[in-house]
């Protein structure tokens, strides 16, 4: 390891650490086909080098074994993002332990990941296919954490991931993407433009190397590397599957702090947080609970900058006039809909009007089938 | 020897002009016809020889040539058929050829000599009255429609001797009986002008009363409409029940339905009174929406002119169909282009539309919709852009297990027609000297000049327009909206509660869901 700890330039992770995220990328096949037990994944990639390589590698372990022991000398090294390795300052804190990865390749920049997580960081995990309400939910979180100078982590891949990343973006925050390949291919493309727009203020960072196509083990691994991250993981909705819960069970394998948000009891979709609730997790309403929970956890949080706007809270509501404040509490609890307003006896010109202006406000949203959702507003807008 | 007779050849919606020419000379006995004459005419020559012969009259064993002038239009159909024989019969001296003077013959015939009716004959009654000849002589079964035309003396004939018998100063058949007349003609409409669904009152509409709202207000200006709501909701029900809440048709509007209706080839016995209500299926190709698939062929945009045009799942139309669709909403009519021939017709139609709100059909409705991120962006594509821009409201249908069946209506159809008519009556008073008679049509300028607002709606679209849930087109179509409830509120200022609902009704590009971020 004293070869390891040879400093090299700045903003390069050192050659051990390198040659690691080269040989996943070249098992990143068979590793794919061990995915299929998340457990056997988890452990395979706790193995060191030498364990790794014979236990996936098969016919191809000869050949890998020689070129590993020539890194470095002929193997081409990943270019155009900057790397740093759990050996450089900064690397962030959560990422010790066997379980995680010794290098991340970053995009945005080493010393921005370095000062993101220095702030408090916050994982929101959840469904790939959720709700419309849970997807609000999970914006409004991300907004309020990110205006209140927290690091929102997620992966980039469907559902509450992209909400949370959405919310910050909203906020003008910062957050981390955990990518499932590497950093040269933007998996799943579909999300290249929001991946764009995170690393503008943010951070990408993936444990592969650059070219390496993103598989699902890769997603699964990125999981670890998202709660890794994070003091507190928020689970927003998940059904009660070991694929949905994948990243709330890992947070309490490593004994990190782990929140959930409910839902409706009859719901399947929110059958995953009502489960852990149960079994002890914090129960988180909005981005007020975090902040408590952190508080409690870590002291009051640092400065944060000023330019930025306080939390947005309830206060945008007391000021409404009367019909709106009655018309958004129906709609909070469950008159979703004009018909059913109307249907509780209201003057049918009085609710459009109602729900135009609360939309107008940002108090509500459009959700699924033309539903309306109540949602926190973003500060200084409306 | 020369003889001269006069018809017409349809060519969109209108008839033009053809004078036959036959010439009888000796020479190689055969039945030559000239001029850019489609198959249906090149046939009428089997028919012409048969039927004269079946009349009892000579068909001259010489050298025949039929000249259709003018030379350059294409004829098409067998219409040509009655005026081709009398030519023919005057050039071989059995009709006095001056008699073929200033009269117009439209008829096929039949192998026995008998006249049959051909499509069209609106069309042909019109331009004969317009071209200044005074009479028409054409099919008995026909003649009732074309008598629809003011100031030209229509003439039946149920045979070739009756032409001839006509032409020679005799008297015409008796138009048919005209019970008999309309039972055909009703036998023959099915499917035409007869809605497509029987006649169906609001007042069966249980619940669902902010559909049936918007459902008057999209009657009262004329508004497009986009349904949208899980399966079995009622979206066709409501939809269906539009033209029992629409006003009659006005004399000119009449005439316009009955003339297209009359290009299909169905009878036609007395001026369209109902609006025209079109539902096509979904398996529709552009050619049968706008038309133009056969020469002369009538798509459903143009018969659904005047009317409704209702598409039923509107997403499983192909993408080809939809955006066909962007003319006729646009400028009301449509222009046909084939290799052979152009037309313009008239398409000035309400389009309502039904769709789901996701591909399963559930999204909305509690967790029942399994449909991934994928499948709705899918879905989403398939609907926005050019079409979803110009429907003007939406309406989301949702399930409301609390009060299904055992709803009351909301109105019954003659109140919301009671309501539709005096909001018509206030936007034809307002805007009758612009040319345009309904909200829906109105363009920029009018806009400008006839919605007033006050600062609250000013300020209520502005902030639309600053959070982004407002494009240009769209603040347009929310400010002929509002104006056409303020017309149903019977105000003359548009006031905030209008622009309010107009703007809760503004179709969202996103159908289903805030799930993309």
């Amino acid at each position: 390891m004293s070869a390891a700890r040879q400093v090299m330039g700045s903003g390069r992770a050192c050659a051990s650490c390198l040659r690691r995220s080269w040989l996943l990328g070249e098992l990143s096949g068979p590793l794919d086909y061990c995915a299929r037990d998340r457990q056997r994944l988890m452990e395979l990639l706790e193995l060191a080098d030498n364990e790794l390589l014979p236990a996936v590698a098969g016919r191809r372990a000869a050949e890998l074994r020689d070129r590993y022991q020539r890194f470095g000398a002929g193997e081409p090294t990943p270019t155009g993002q900057a790397e740093t390795c759990r050996h450089r300052a900064g690397y962030p804190r959560g990422l010790s332990g066997a379980w995680a990865p010794p290098m991340l390749e970053v995009a945005g920049g080493a010393q921005r990941l370095a000062k993101l997580t220095t702030a408090p960081v916050v994982a929101i995990v959840g469904s790939r296919k959720p709700s419309d309400y849970a997807m609000e939910i999970a914006r409004d979180l991300a907004r309020g954490l990110a205006t209140s100078g927290v690091t929102v982590s997620a992966c980039l891949t469907d559902g509450i991931s992209v909400a949370a990343h959405a919310g910050t973006l909203e906020a003008h925050g910062a957050s981390i993407a955990v990518m499932g390949g590497g950093l040269g291919v933007c998996c799943p493309a579909r999300r290249r433009s929001l991946y764009g727009r995170v690393i503008e203020a943010g951070c990408a960072v993936s444990e592969l190397p650059q070219k390496c196509n993103g598989r699902r083990w890769g997603q699964l691994a990125a999981e670890r590397i998202v709660v890794g991250l994070a003091q507190l993981t928020v689970l927003v909705e998940a059904e009660h599957t070991p694929g949905e819960l994948a990243a709330a069970r890992i947070a309490q394998a490593r004994g990190r702090t782990l929140g959930a948000i409910p839902g409706r009891v009859s719901s399947p979709l929110a059958a995953g947080p009502h489960a852990l609730l149960r079994s002890g997790a914090e129960l988180i309403r909005g981005p007020h609970d975090v902040l408590e929970l952190l508080h409690s956890m870590n002291g009051p949080l640092p400065d944060t900058d000023s330019d930025k706007p306080p939390l947005p809270d309830r206060v945008a509501v007391s000021g409404l006039p009367g019909e709106l404040q009655e018309t958004l509490a129906r709609v909070g609890s469950g008159c979703d809909t004009p018909e059913k307003l109307m249907c509780a006896g209201a003057d049918p010109a009085g609710v459009l009007l109602a729900l135009s202006e609360l939309e107008l406000l940002g108090l509500l949203a459009r959700g699924d089938g033309g539903r309306y959702l109540p949602r926190q507003p973003l500060a200084g807008l409306g | 020897m020369l003889a001269r007779a006069h018809t017409f050849t349809i060519e969109g919606l209108h008839a033009r002009r053809v004078t036959v020419e036959v010439d009888i000379r000796r020479g190689l006995p055969g039945f030559a016809i000239v001029g850019l004459a489609d198959a249906a005419v090149r046939e009428a020559r089997e028919r012409i020889n048969a039927a004269i012969l079946n009349s009892g009259y000579e068909f001259p064993a010489r050298r025949i040539v039929a000249n259709l002038a003018p030379g350059d239009v294409r004829k098409a159909g067998p219409g040509l058929d009655l005026a081709l024989a009398c030519a023919v019969l005057g050039a071989s001296g059995q009709l006095a050829p001056e008699n073929l003077e200033r009269v117009v013959l439209f008829g096929e015939l039949a192998l026995d000599g008998a006249v049959r009716a051909s499509r069209g004959t609106l069309a042909v009654a019109h331009a004969t009255q317009r071209a200044g000849v005074p009479r028409l002589v054409l099919a008995g079964a026909r003649a009732r429609e074309a008598a629809l035309i003011d100031g030209l003396q229509v003439v039946a004939v149920e045979r070739l001797n009756s032409a001839v018998r006509v032409l020679d100063g005799g008297p015409g058949d008796a138009l048919p009986d005209e019970r008999a007349d309309a039972n055909a003609a009703k036998q023959r409409t099915v499917g035409t002008l007869a809605p497509a669904f029987p006649a169906m009152d609001l007042g069966e509409v249980r619940g669902q009363h902010h559909a049936v709202r918007t459902l008057v207000i999209a009657a009262a200006g004329a508004h497009n409409l986009l349904l949208s709501g899980p399966p079995g909701i009622g979206k066709t029900m409501i939809a269906g029940r539009l033209p029992s809440i629409l006003p009659p048709l006005s004399r000119t509007e009449a005439i316009d339905v009955t003339r297209i209706h009359s290009l299909t080839g169905a009878g036609v016995h007395a001026l369209a009174a109902r609006r025209p209500f079109r539902a096509p299926h979904h398996s529709i190709t552009a050619a049968g929406l706008l038309g133009g698939a056969r020469l002369g062929s009538v798509g459903e945009v143009v018969l659904a002119h005047h009317g409704v045009l209702f598409l039923d799942e509107l997403s499983e139309f192909t993408r080809p169909t939809l955006e066909a669709l962007r003319q006729p909403l646009e400028e009301g009519r449509v222009a046909i282009a084939r290799a052979h021939h152009s037309a313009v017709y008239p398409a000035r139609f309400m389009l309502v539309a039904a769709t789901n709100p996701c591909p399963c059909g559930y999204a909305g409705d509690g967790d029942r919709c399994d449909c991934s991120e994928a499948d709705m962006a899918r879905h989403r594509r398939r609907l926005s852009g050019p079409l979803l821009d110009r429907i003007d409201l939406l309406v989301n249908l949702q399930r409301d297990t609390s009060r299904d069946l055992d709803a009351d209506p909301l109105l019954s159809s003659s109140q919301a027609r009671e309501q539709v008519a005096s909001a018509r009556e206030r936007q034809a008073r307002r805007l009758s000297p612009e040319g345009v008679l309904v909200n829906a049509h109105m363009d920029v300028r009018m806009l400008a000049l006839h919605v007033r607002l006050d600062e609250r709606c000013e300020r209520m679209l502005s902030v639309a327009r600053q959070a982004g849930l407002l494009s240009a087109r769209g603040e347009h179509r929310v400010l002929r909206v509002a104006r056409t409830i303020a017309d149903l509120g019977d105000s003359d200022r548009v006031r905030p509660t209008d622009v309010g609902a107009a703007l809760a009704l503004r179709p969202d590009v996103v159908l289903a869901g805030s799930r993309v971020a």
